[in-house]
């Protein structure tokens, strides 16, 4: 066997069609599995979703909505829910959002405290002993919910968020409208956020902003109130009394925990307004008596004029300049695509409506961004994308930037160790295609798989790892080709191929010992990538190592002897690969 | 004895420990340590990420939101820019209020965050435009604002839900459990206090020809606090009254005379409705529906509770302290009250349980661990023979158990990520092991075996392939130092990994160095024949 694989090497080694064959293939097979991932047949994504026991539905009605059409949402979308057999328990929490946890912590979900939103948490049993994932159960139900619920309300969004598996972000898209024309930023967005719900696979679109509405100013008549012996804050306190309600006293007491105020108000039947009209609140007003200095009493309606206007909405600012954020998540997918399909949709969409349209110019983290100028105003709005999509580029940028920098570090090791440069940058070249092993081991991970399987952060991670394990297959396999020539004097290319086949027994019990080591790292959701990019990639790395490898070594001519390289007068050598 | 003189690390550490009697004694250390590491260190599911960052909320009640953000969120965002890394600024303007929040860049020191964000504020005080409130500096703190631990109190079934008792019970509750050790805060969510209701009716109101604030002035005047009054007596000592508060019970608020009416008075009852109830006007309000089932086959067929009001407890720690302990001292002492929960009429369910999940997590992934080892060693004995994966076995949970205790010693938690840089590194760590005991078997094998003694070749044979396999197990290091520099969420996230894969690379190098020639002493013995070498594959290429 072992005589078998020495002389097949030194046979490939022996002739210059077979040598020339073997670099060909295995760079069609480097740029094969490379285009796979334009190609989209491996997808990627910087992690991967995690099968949890809980999520949670966020429920938002329009700007201006009662506490009770938001509860009479939420109780509809916990009637759906409720049907579902996996379900634990349920908790909505109206007006506010559920007790902190990862994904709220940047959702803005402690920051709630308004009638119109409200938050549900949703447990699960036990995902162990569950069969269908929590990703997949939203995935079922979003739909479901939705159709049944958003109706009630016009207007209404409701939400599915699950738990990250990595770090939080706002959503999986988002697009961050920046001008400063608070007018058309409002317009832009809801251009934004129909494009991007008529993207495929984007779901739960939402413009963060408030919605404007009808309200009635009430427009205090200084002259009128200063004659009728009052004064404009006695008047806007009564109302606020009258209507709102205020602790006009407290009491302490030693048998109850806490305070007890005495809250004075209106009683709620007599401050019913019978519609949402000028008339009814004038009526209303005219009810509502204040005392002037005289201790007389004047109509609240007489001093004050009532307007119909409409509301003014809350300004959003990141960084000093005034922004809308439109978000959305990916319903199983990766952000990546529905977030490049919907970007060429709107520079197209933007164009055919008179914009000039220029992408960010350079390659940086926001390199996807989109500048919007009016040719007529000379007004620039920004469409920045952030959310995962930013985080995802980030991280891959990091992680390559690390990768370089494990390239450099085990460059500079081995030119230490070989004392020049022509082997270090074999190992390198031997390690580096790895890579092939990875994305097709991705490839085939997807199609064994029910869900999509995507090349995630961690999968980078493994395969930074591999560079170290090849380099290492490589390292030990040149000290032993060279010992042997030395110690034994045996010439280059039976060297090459004596070494290549003995080092293949520990070079395989170590790729044994990994992929053994990954194979339940395979099967977890967040890790999984690491895993596939270990067993896959040090498959690759065995062959790269033992055929590859040593085609490029003897073309080399640092594995010529050369007398002056220290390191190889030592004859125990051979015994070190042994 | 031995004769041969080690050159590498490598040889010198085998030579020093292999007839050590303190060997073994080190051995069990090493292993009870990681034990007890395992045991004792905080456990969560996932690693901590150092966010820092806060808000400034300013109100300024009347202003609306354009207003708000010329008078205070432009100004203030202003100022915040002049510190030192922050990462974003966000400002909010609404109506009445404005809000900055501030995010630092990751790995920006917590403490220091806080404190610059305050001073900033502070320092600017004197520019605070007219009408604007005392700005609030409100800092994230992502340890103590995410609650461990949710319970969901409700009234039970058949029982009439009188949310106006659950309130107290439930806050007598908080303080028990916030004297639990190692708790840091506790809410309560959704809940509604007592409070005494005047709701006045308008039509009365204006047939008494009364307004608003003459109910206000009336309640105000007889709710006063007054603090003791001290008088001296003549022998000069202190005599010491008070006045009591007016109201004691609901009736005393119903019986405030409000005014004269034709010379009788008018009492607050006539005009409005006096009750003891809870604070209606605050809309933020909790619901629970749950079932009672614990497995799936008992959940698929039960149907969940009708939906009630609930009042949720939620229960965080301190940060660095153990999720699992702390989240099991407090079901212990929810469980004692339980009883006594059930007499006044209500129950409760525990709706967040992350201390369980982090042990589930970390109890699965410690599993997987124990698994991976023992394919690893069946692996080991088709290729090596049996003696000699045990060998190799044995220095793996060694090897684990040093990289743990490094871990804990140096202030990291066992999470999800930690375990993964344990199954990473798996693969990757028995190697060295393998490499010294595939070179002591081939030197059991050699031809002069018979004149040498066994202590002499087992140092000689860890200490010749010293030199390689350092650089073999750098070159992997080298790997990992990058990815310590990975910025960002996700490098904090992965953190774990660049920093214990080295450890346990360079702990799996001492570990085949002390104890794989240590152990093979003990079991392995020079073969009978001399010439026998076939067992060694691959033996042929080298002759």
């Amino acid at each position: 066997m072992m005589k078998k694989f020495e002389n097949f090497v030194h046979a490939i080694l022996e002739s210059k069609s077979k040598k020339t064959l073997v670099i060909l293939l295995t760079i069609l097979a480097l740029l094969g599995s490379v285009a796979m991932i334009p190609l989209k047949i491996v997808k990627a994504k910087m992690l991967p979703g995690k099968s949890d026991n809980t999520y949670s539905v966020y429920v938002t009605t329009p700007t201006g909505s009662s506490i009770e059409q938001t509860y009479k949402v939420s109780k509809c979308v916990v009637e759906q829910l409720k049907k579902e057999p996996q379900v634990l328990n349920m908790e909505i929490y109206a007006g506010m959002g559920i007790p902190l946890d990862y994904a709220g912590l940047v959702k803005g979900s402690g920051m709630k405290n308004s009638e119109n939103v409200a938050e549900i948490a949703v447990n699960l049993t036990d995902k162990h002993e569950r069969e269908e994932t929590s990703y997949m159960m939203v995935h079922r139900l979003r739909p479901v919910v939705k159709k049944a619920c958003e109706g009630l309300v016009p207007g209404t969004t409701i939400q599915f968020v699950e738990q990250p598996a990595g770090p939080p972000t706002l959503a999986s898209i988002v697009v961050e409208v920046t001008g400063h024309n608070l007018k058309r930023d409002r317009k832009l967005a809801v251009e934004v956020a129909n494009i991007l719900s008529k993207t495929p696979k984007v779901v739960d679109v939402d413009i963060m902003m408030d919605d404007i509405y009808k309200k009635f100013d009430l427009i205090p008549d200084k002259e009128k109130i200063a004659r009728s012996g009052l004064t404009v804050d006695q008047v806007n306190k009564i109302i606020y009394l009258a209507f709102e309600g205020m602790a006009v006293a407290h009491k302490n007491s030693a048998n109850e925990p806490d305070q007890i105020q005495i809250f004075e108000v209106l009683d709620p039947k007599t401050k019913l307004f019978p519609n949402k009209s000028k008339e009814a609140l004038m009526t209303k007003l005219n009810e509502l008596n204040l005392m002037n200095r005289k201790g007389m009493m004047v109509p609240v309606s007489e001093v004050v004029q009532v307007k119909e206007v409409d509301s003014k909405p809350g300004i959003m600012q990141k960084d000093l300049h005034r922004m809308i954020n439109v978000t959305a998540e990916t319903d199983e997918e990766s952000q990546v695509y529905p977030l490049l399909e919907a970007r060429q949709k709107m520079i197209d969409y933007f164009r055919k409506k008179g914009w000039k349209v220029e992408k960010e110019p350079g390659m940086s983290t926001y390199m996807f961004d989109l500048h919007l100028i009016d040719p007529k105003t000379g007004e620039k709005f920004l469409l920045r994308w952030d959310g995962e999509m930013k985080v995802t580029l980030d991280t891959f940028r990091d992680l390559g930037g690390a990768f370089i920098g494990a390239l450099i570090l085990i460059f500079l090791l081995l030119v230490i160790y070989y004392k020049n440069y022509s082997l270090p940058t074999i190992i390198l070249i031997g390690s580096f295609l790895s890579i092939i092993g990875v994305i097709v081991g991705h490839w085939v991970a997807d199609l064994v798989t029910r869900d999509t399987f995507f090349l995630t952060a961690t999968s980078l991670i493994g395969f930074i790892a591999l560079m170290g394990i090849s380099s290492r297959n490589s390292l030990l396999l040149i000290d032993f080709a060279k010992s042997l020539m030395e110690a034994k004097g045996m010439p280059k290319r039976r060297a090459i191929a004596v070494s290549s086949a003995t080092r293949a027994k520990p070079i395989m019990l170590t790729a044994i010992a990994i992929i053994l080591g990954s194979a339940l790292l395979a099967s977890d959701p967040i890790f999984g990538g690491l895993g596939v990019a270990l067993i896959s990639g040090t498959v690759a790395a065995v062959f790269v190592s033992l055929i590859f490898v040593p085609v490029l070594l003897d073309n080399s001519k640092g594995m010529d002897l050369d007398d002056d390289n220290p390191l190889h007068h030592d004859p125990s050598d051979i015994s070190i690969t042994r | 004895m031995i004769s041969y003189k080690p050159k590498d690390i490598a040889g010198k550490l085998a030579l020093g420990f292999l007839k050590n009697p303190l060997t073994s004694v080190l051995g069990i250390s090493l292993l009870l340590l990681g034990f007890i590491s395992l045991q004792v260190m905080p456990r969560e599911e996932d690693p901590q990420i150092a966010i820092s960052g806060g808000a400034v909320i300013a109100p300024m009640p009347g202003a609306t939101p354009r207003e708000i953000e010329n008078v205070i969120v432009n100004p203030l965002e202003r100022k915040l820019r002049e510190i030192k890394g922050i990462k974003h600024i966000y400002g909010i303007a609404m109506h009445d209020v404005g809000i900055v929040n501030v995010v630092y860049k990751i790995g920006e020191r917590r403490e220091d965050a806080n404190l610059k964000l305050y001073d900033k504020v502070m320092q600017n005080m004197d520019n605070l435009p007219k009408g604007v409130m005392q700005p609030l500096v409100k800092p994230f703190d992502i340890d103590i604002d995410i609650p461990i631990l949710t319970f969901a109190f409700y009234p039970l079934e058949g029982q009439k839900a009188d949310y106006e008792k659950l309130f107290p019970i439930a806050r007598r509750l908080q303080q028990r459990i916030n004297a639990v050790h190692n708790v840091a805060k506790t809410t309560l969510v959704g809940a509604h206090k007592p409070q005494f209701n005047v709701e006045v009716d308008l039509g009365k109101l204006t047939a008494y020809n009364l307004s608003m604030g003459q109910i206000m002035k009336a309640i105000q005047s007889i709710a006063v606090d007054v603090p003791n009054v001290k008088g001296r007596t003549k022998d000069k000592k202190l005599l010491i009254f008070g006045v009591k508060n007016a109201i004691d019970t609901v009736d005393d608020v119903k019986n405030i005379i409000v005014a004269q009416y034709m010379g009788s008075p008018i009492y607050l009852r006539d005009v409005a409705r006096v009750e003891r109830g809870i604070d209606f006007q605050n809309f933020k309000t909790a619901y629970v529906g749950f079932k009672k089932a614990k497995t799936p086959e008992e959940a698929a067929k039960e149907k969940l509770s009708p939906i009630k009001q609930q009042i949720t407890l939620t229960v965080s720690k301190l940060a660095g302290t153990n999720a699992v302990f702390v989240a099991n001292d407090v079901l212990k002492v929810m469980e004692e009250y339980r009883d006594q929960l059930r007499k006044q009429g209500f129950g409760y369910i525990v709706t967040r349980n992350y201390g369980k999940r982090a042990n589930d997590a970390v109890n699965e992934l410690v599993d997987h661990l124990l698994i991976t080892i023992a394919i690893i060693a069946i692996m080991l004995v088709f290729a090596l023979g049996f003696k000699e994966a045990i060998i190799v076995t044995l220095t793996v949970p060694a090897i684990l158990a040093v990289t743990l205790f490094i871990a804990w010693i140096s202030g990291q938690t066992i999470n999800r990520i930690t375990l993964f840089a344990f199954l990473l590194a798996l693969g990757l760590l028995v190697d060295a092991a393998i490499i010294v005991i595939e070179n002591i078997h081939r030197h059991l094998h050699s031809h002069d075996v018979d004149e040498r003694s066994m202590e002499e070749i087992l140092v000689e044979a860890t200490d010749e392939i010293g030199a390689p396999t350092n650089v073999a197990t750098l070159a992997i290091i080298m790997t990992m130092i990058p990815m310590l520099f990975v910025g960002g969420m996700m490098g904090s996230f992965m953190k774990p990994i660049p920093l214990n894969v080295p450890v346990a690379l360079v702990a799996s190098l001492v570990v085949a160095y002390i104890f794989t020639p240590y152990l093979s002493l003990k079991l392995l013995k020079k073969p009978e024949h001399k010439h026998h070498h076939g067992k060694h594959a691959g033996q042929e290429g080298v002759k």
